[in-house]
């Protein structure tokens, strides 16, 4: 029978373990709803762009842009990798190399020039480990990130996208689908493909009845030339937003499944040990008694 | 006549007030806008959006990016919406010294660097 003073030492240790689990999981609940909240502010904007893009379409202005169309040779191409700066999530970060793995290599096989950018220290390790090679870092995405930085990281994909440095951008993400569900993700984010998104369906119904009403100033064209862009970053800071939502949500759960394993653990070590301590107890009794029975014989 | 302005970003919504009279900063010039204005979408500059509000007049500066006016609504979408009295002019100065730095050799350089400088001139003007 195992040392009943050692179990209770376990079983402490697991009760304490549980105490961060719990934490953590209290931490990721709460960030989760403030990192919900921003992404569901970000949809209004992305709404209002939605809607700005369709009243043009519906005011007969030809949607083309350079950002739009697909380049004839695809030279030179980036990927960019959406991880997390902190472990004990789960299987977040693994999924999002899980994808990403096969797409570098893909990518690789088909274009000469590919270069991977990725954020988030576990993305950055999980590559290098990987042995594959990365030009930029971010480290500075945590769980919500700042439409400003990712503003300068999207300015720097399209000055590069429109000086044809790059002719293609990727990125891998977790798409936020539901609390139960995130996917990992490959979206081509350059070219834009098409500007109304998944969001197409909803744009013009809502509007209908008083567009091609409108003024356009200082002309369709000009507004036209704005929206690309405009369009490309809100994407790319809902590629952000959406991953931070998912690693929350990834750590909630890792959490919760962790304090409950502890829990069912303690309640097995406490078996073990009442088990131990009894039959401890009971060992010395038998001594006794065999003692007291000797010394009366 | 009242009319309602509302200023999102892509993080929040940044203003949502009843206003007599909105001055937007469009891409090639000042729109003001009142009460039973036409519908309207148009393109947004670097510069000063103000508003005169029954508590006083309020000036942001906003960062490019769309104003659709619809039924007494002024929708402004921006990247960043910043009440004017926030912002720096030092920073502004540097920004604008940066921008002017930039390579301009090729059309596409150019025409970035372009708007890199007709932002930090909007944004120092904002700021004075």
């Amino acid at each position: 029978m195992a040392n009943a003073r050692a179990l209770d030492k376990r079983r402490k240790s697991i009760r304490n373990i549980r105490k961060i689990t719990r934490t953590m999981e209290l931490i990721a609940t709460a960030r989760y709803k403030k990192a919900m909240d921003r992404a569901a502010a970000a949809t209004a904007y992305t709404d209002q762009i939605t809607k700005i893009v369709s009243q043009l379409a519906d005011a007969g202005t030809d949607v083309q842009h350079p950002l739009l169309e697909q380049r004839e040779k695809i030279r030179s191409s980036r990927v960019l990798v959406l991880a997390s700066n902190r472990g004990l999530c789960g299987g977040y970060n693994a999924s999002i190399l899980r994808t990403a793995m096969p797409h570098i290599k893909q990518v690789k096989d088909e274009i000469a020039n590919v270069t991977v950018d990725v954020s988030g220290k576990r993305g950055v390790n999980g590559l290098k480990f990987r042995g594959i090679n990365t030009d930029n870092k971010y480290l500075q995405f945590e769980d919500q990130p700042a439409y400003d930085e990712v503003e300068k990281i999207a300015n720097d994909y399209l000055a590069q996208y429109i000086t044809g440095k790059i002719d293609r951008l990727d990125v891998i993400y977790t798409k936020f689908i539901s609390t139960s569900k995130q996917i990992p993700m490959i979206e081509t984010l350059l070219p834009l493909g098409s500007l109304g998104g998944d969001a197409e369906g909803s744009g013009p119904g809502a509007g209908s009845d008083e567009n091609s009403q409108y003024e356009f100033l200082p002309s369709a064209e000009s507004i036209l030339e704005e929206v690309v862009p405009t369009s490309f970053k809100v994407k790319l800071f809902k590629c952000f937003l959406d991953s931070a939502v998912s690693e929350q949500v990834a750590r909630m759960i890792a959490m919760k499944g962790a304090t409950e394993s502890a829990g069912d653990m303690i309640k097995q070590l406490s078996m073990t040990y009442n088990r131990a301590r009894q039959s401890q107890i009971t060992g010395e009794i038998m001594e006794i008694i065999g003692g007291v029975e000797a010394l009366g014989g | 006549m009242a009319i309602r302005c509302v200023v999102v970003t892509p993080e929040r919504t940044e203003l949502d007030k009843e206003a007599d009279f909105v001055a937007l900063p469009m891409f090639d010039g000042e729109l003001g806008v009142q009460g039973g204005r036409a519908p309207m979408i148009g393109r947004l500059g670097y510069g000063v959006l103000r508003l005169q509000t029954t508590a006083g007049p309020q000036r942001f500066f906003v960062d490019g990016g769309f104003a659709q006016v619809e039924s007494d609504v002024v929708n402004v979408l921006t990247a960043r919406a910043i009440p004017v009295d926030l912002l720096n002019t030092d920073e502004a100065t540097k920004s604008l010294a940066e921008a002017l730095e930039m390579p301009s050799e090729t059309p596409e350089q150019s025409q970035i660097k372009e708007t890199a400088v007709l932002r930090a001139r909007g944004q120092l003007r904002a700021s004075r």
